[in-house]
């Protein structure tokens, strides 16, 4: 989506209210906008990728307020005026990165780093919902991205070893490994 | 799940072989990496573009009055608008009277907004007339099949056919010979990062395209061809890339409809493909039909070999390029006497199609080493003992002329053997569950697509901290961590110290790119070569400084010393950034900068090999006909593993597309169209798919690979490929003449089986 369209679309456009990592937006849409054409469109957020935009991919996940995971490029953007929800530019704070983010460096479940943002949101909210997921657990919740990368293998590593990076100092850079 | 890991760095190496996280890494994880799709340009445009729905028919009439009338339209092209312009030999950009193929691109728009883009596209108006197509290579062969160019009598499009030593009489002085068939289907190469591109025309001369890419000059040299422009003219941004597997070795159709909507606006145009756009524009794997032939003594040596490959490609050989391959590929592997290529890509009205991730040898190994297992198994031979009985070794020349100077495929196998725990299980495991082993090589670069160069350059700041200016695309593999890696070691430095500047062919220096597994052997050798260059500027400086010969100096640490002595012994040594200091504001004011290319000495062919071995076991349920891999035990003589980290990653990655391609992965074609469009019905593995993976690294430390490096990017899935095909032939008994190996195919030979053990049949069951 330009946001720096000149026509505007056709339908009727709306204001959406919406809080994106605890800052408050207020954004013309229209109803055929999706929740990630705001995020990346109208709010300038290009952490979180577009991929199929038919939710078979997960590189465009993002929180809701209960920290689950929700395909953005699924939603259309009216049905979450009022709320609240976290992209990856919002997992870390103040530049620190959040210990899951940290885990993906440091176990290179990172590769070529495209479905990185969402898979990295998914991981997130296995932990949210469980901080000592089983690998049923992490399995399930990462069924929804497809990494082609990585064969998900490191990434199991990265969350199964989240934790170590929970605060301050983790382990020397590369230096854990199961 | 990585005994077996790489030994420690070697002596004197502080920085190769450590296990590095990405330098980029901090980027990646926090949603700071630009990609294509993020850039935003003053003024863009969004393009889109109308393609066929037919396979084949006759451009009747093509109507644009309206879409041209709709506000916010900027430009629309069609064939009349560029009638020049080709995108290949013999191939129009744009539909010239006739589509060839479902997909093809008739017309072209762009617009102030993707809506009214699409809008626009609604509003163009095309009759076709549909004419007798030719959609599957099956049919294209039949004697009474139409024509899919009228210059390509029985829709041949090209051949390669290749002799080495006498085939005939090797054949003749066999004892046993067998023959097998194969089938391998149209594949996708899934791109995380979709088709995308975004060109800006704007100034006639200067072409600005950012996308992601292989091989930059190779975009650079199709677009400048097309547009009538110098190479130079033509600027490709390519900082991050989100996946290739194959898949962006070569320009597509929509770079240069973006540049010619570019041209005409005046404005930067994107586009970019959508969903069910992504499966119809790509360029992956056609479908391909091998016919596999070996003659054997009793002993179990190989005298010849012969293979006969046939590729549909499409409605245009865009990738006639790798037919060569497969006649070179044995010449890697195995001592013979004789052996007989012959290939040929046959036309389809099918989008022109190369190849998906592990190249035409993944596929072709697929059913080359089920063959040659059941060549194993009719000589009475364990089929481990087979492979490595003909087995290459350090020292040969091969038929084609190639040497290895280093070679570990024996010892591959060893390992694997060994490891998998081999002798225990084949031939003992119970019904339906199976176990395969494959073997493969793969060639470092080599100057059989190009002239295969690649240069670098490294500049040296007064503060210390190094500059590192490389071509290499990193498309995930970790390239530009490598190079870091590499300029680090040289230097005497961290990696951390360098900063690697990539992705812009206006800035970096040549490089041919990421493909032909020629990253670390070649970038690899130039970026060696650059830092050295610098280290060599540096160590005269700091020579006389210390009143010693620069050949006397040691970088190691951060610091320069004297060899021999301590590396921080007060007033005989400097640290890295006194002797960059003493360069720039010492007498001279030498600013440090290091250049370097790499090219091979060899005329042809390639000068190093990597090899692999890799066994697979797998577990069929008969009532379902699914199949599941429990364990892969893979070992992979890379050299030496600069980043072992890096290079496991590039070993899970090749596991999981390599059982996918083999077991899953297949686009369901009717008509020219592809009927499971989508990430949902083309099925890749998911989380809990993956098996239990064993590593072991073999290094055999090449004499000309960079620290001794070879690859480690292609090689293991061709090998995962074998050894998943070989275990399911494996569990049911008998080769398995096609894949994708699904449950319904499966069902079929289980099912078969079934029927023939209640009437008693001997051989019936499976092992």
């Amino acid at each position: 989506m330009d946001a720096k369209r000149e026509t505007p679309p056709a339908g009727r456009s709306r204001v959406l209210r919406l809080v994106v990592n605890g800052d408050l937006h207020e954004v013309l849409v229209t109803p055929r906008h999706t929740l990630l054409d705001v995020i990346r469109g109208e709010l300038g957020l290009k952490g979180t990728k577009e991929g199929c935009t038919t939710g078979s991919c997960g590189v465009c996940t993002v929180h809701n307020d209960r920290g689950e995971a929700i395909l953005s490029c699924l939603t259309p953007a009216l049905e979450w005026d009022g709320e609240s929800i976290t992209t990856i530019e919002g997992l870390e704070s103040g530049g620190r990165l959040a210990p899951i983010q940290q885990a993906f460096v440091e176990h290179h479940a990172v590769q070529c780093g495209y479905c990185t943002p969402g898979v990295i949101m998914s991981a997130q909210a296995i932990l949210n919902a469980t901080p000592e997921p089983a690998e049923a657990d992490i399995n399930d919740g990462l069924a929804g991205v497809i990494c082609r990368c990585t064969g998900h293998i490191k990434v199991k590593e990265a969350v199964r070893n989240a934790w170590r990076y929970a605060g301050g100092a983790g382990p020397a850079p590369g230096g854990s490994h199961d | 799940m990585t005994d077996g890991r790489a030994p420690p760095p070697g002596p004197g190496l502080g920085v190769i072989g450590r296990r590095q996280p990405r330098l980029d890494g901090f980027d990646k994880v926090s949603g700071r990496s630009v990609f294509a799709d993020d850039i935003e340009l003053p003024g863009m445009l969004h393009g889109r573009i109308l393609r066929s729905p037919h396979a084949r028919a006759r451009i009747v009439r093509l109507d644009t009055t309206k879409a041209r009338a709709l506000p916010g339209v900027k430009a629309v092209v069609t064939n009349g608008d560029a009638p020049d312009l080709v995108f290949s030999e013999r191939q129009p950009l744009l539909a010239k009277g006739f589509v060839h193929y479902v997909g093809e691109e008739v017309a072209a728009v762009a617009a102030t907004d993707p809506f009214i883009a699409d809008e626009a596209l609604r509003l163009i108006e095309v009759e076709y007339e549909p004419l007798p197509a030719v959609t599957s290579l099956r049919r294209a062969l039949q004697p009474d099949a139409p024509l899919v160019h009228e210059w390509a009598a029985g829709n041949v499009a090209v051949t390669h056919d290749r002799d080495f030593g006498d085939p005939d009489a090797a054949f003749a002085e066999s004892d046993l010979v067998i023959t097998d068939e194969f089938r391998s289907p149209v594949q996708h190469n899934t791109l995380a990062e979709f088709h995308v591109a975004i060109a800006d025309f704007s100034n006639p001369d200067k072409l600005h395209v950012w996308t992601p890419t292989q091989s930059a000059p190779m975009y650079q040299m199709a677009l400048a061809k097309a547009f009538g422009l110098e190479s130079s003219q033509v600027r490709i941004v390519y900082g991050n890339v989100g996946g290739a597997f194959t898949g962006r070795g070569r320009a597509k159709p929509h770079h240069f409809v973006a540049a010619l909507l570019s041209r005409v606006a005046a404005r930067p145009v994107k586009i970019k493909a959508t969903a069910d756009e992504e499966f119809i524009m790509f360029r992956g794997s056609g479908e391909t039909l091998y016919r596999f032939r070996t003659g054997v003594t009793r002993d179990g040596r190989i005298r010849a070999l012969e293979l006969d490959v046939t590729f549909d490609a499409g409605a245009h050989a865009e990738w006639a390029m790798i037919l060569w391959l497969p006649a070179l590929y044995p010449n890697w592997l195995y001592r013979f006497e004789g052996l007989r290529y012959r290939g040929r890509f046959v036309y389809t009205n099918t989008v022109p199609k190369g190849s998906n991730h592990g190249g035409i040898m993944g596929r072709m190994s697929a059913g080359w080493m089920q063959h040659l297992t059941r060549v194993a198994e009719e000589l009475g031979l364990d089929p481990a003992e087979f492979h490595r009985r003909n087995a290459i070794e350090a020292g040969d020349h091969a038929r084609d002329g190639s040497d290895f100077g280093s070679c570990g495929l024996k010892e591959c196998i060893d390992r694997v053997v060994e490891r998998s725990g081999w002798q225990v299980k084949y031939g003992r495991l119970p019904p339906y569950r199976g176990i395969g082993i494959g073997i493969g090589a793969q060639a470092s670069g080599g100057k059989n697509a190009s002239n295969d160069t690649s240069a670098a350059m490294v500049k040296i700041a007064d503060d210390g901290r190094v500059t590192l200016f490389t071509g290499i695309p990193d498309l995930g593999q970790g390239s530009w961590t490598v190079m870091a890696m590499i300029a680090a070691e040289v230097l005497g430095i961290e990696p951390a110290d360098v900063n690697v500047v990539g992705g812009d062919s206006d800035i970096v220096p040549f490089d041919w790119g990421a493909f032909s597994q020629r990253g670390t052997f070649m970038t690899g050798n130039a970026v060696k070569v650059a830092a050295e260059d610098a280290r060599a500027q540096l160590a005269s400086v700091a020579a006389a400084a210390l009143g010693v010969q620069a050949e006397d100096l040691v970088f190691a640490g951060g610091r320069v010393h004297i060899r021999g002595e301590a590396p921080d012994a007060p007033g005989r040594s400097l640290s890295f950034r006194e002797a960059v200091a003493k360069a720039f504001h010492g007498g001279e004011g030498r600013y440090v900068m290091g250049r370097g290319f790499f090219n091979s000495p060899r005329q042809s062919g390639s000068m190093a090999f990597s090899f692999g071995a890799q066994v697979a076991e797998v577990e069929v349920d008969p009532e379902s006909g699914a199949v599941r891999v429990l364990k892969v035990t893979v070992a992979h003589d890379l050299g030496r593993a600069l980043n072992p980290l890096a290079v496991e990653g590039q070993l899970d990655g090749q596991v999981f597309s390599g059982l996918s391609q083999v077991l899953y992965e297949e686009c369901r074609m009717d008509a020219g169209q592809v009927l499971n469009p989508s990430r949902l019905e083309y099925k890749l593995p998911r989380t809990w798919e993956l098996p239990e993976v064993d590593y072991t690294l073999v290094e055999t430390i090449d004499p000309y690979g960079p620290f001794g490096a070879k690859e480690v990017g292609e090689g293991p899935i061709v090998v995962t490929m074998s050894a998943v095909a070989a275990a399911v032939a494996n569990a049911l008994g008998e080769p398995l003449p096609q894949m994708p190996m699904t449950p319904w195919r499966l069902l079929r030979v289980i099912r078969h089986h079934r029927r023939r053990r209640a009437r008693g049949a001997p051989g019936a069951a499976p092992r």
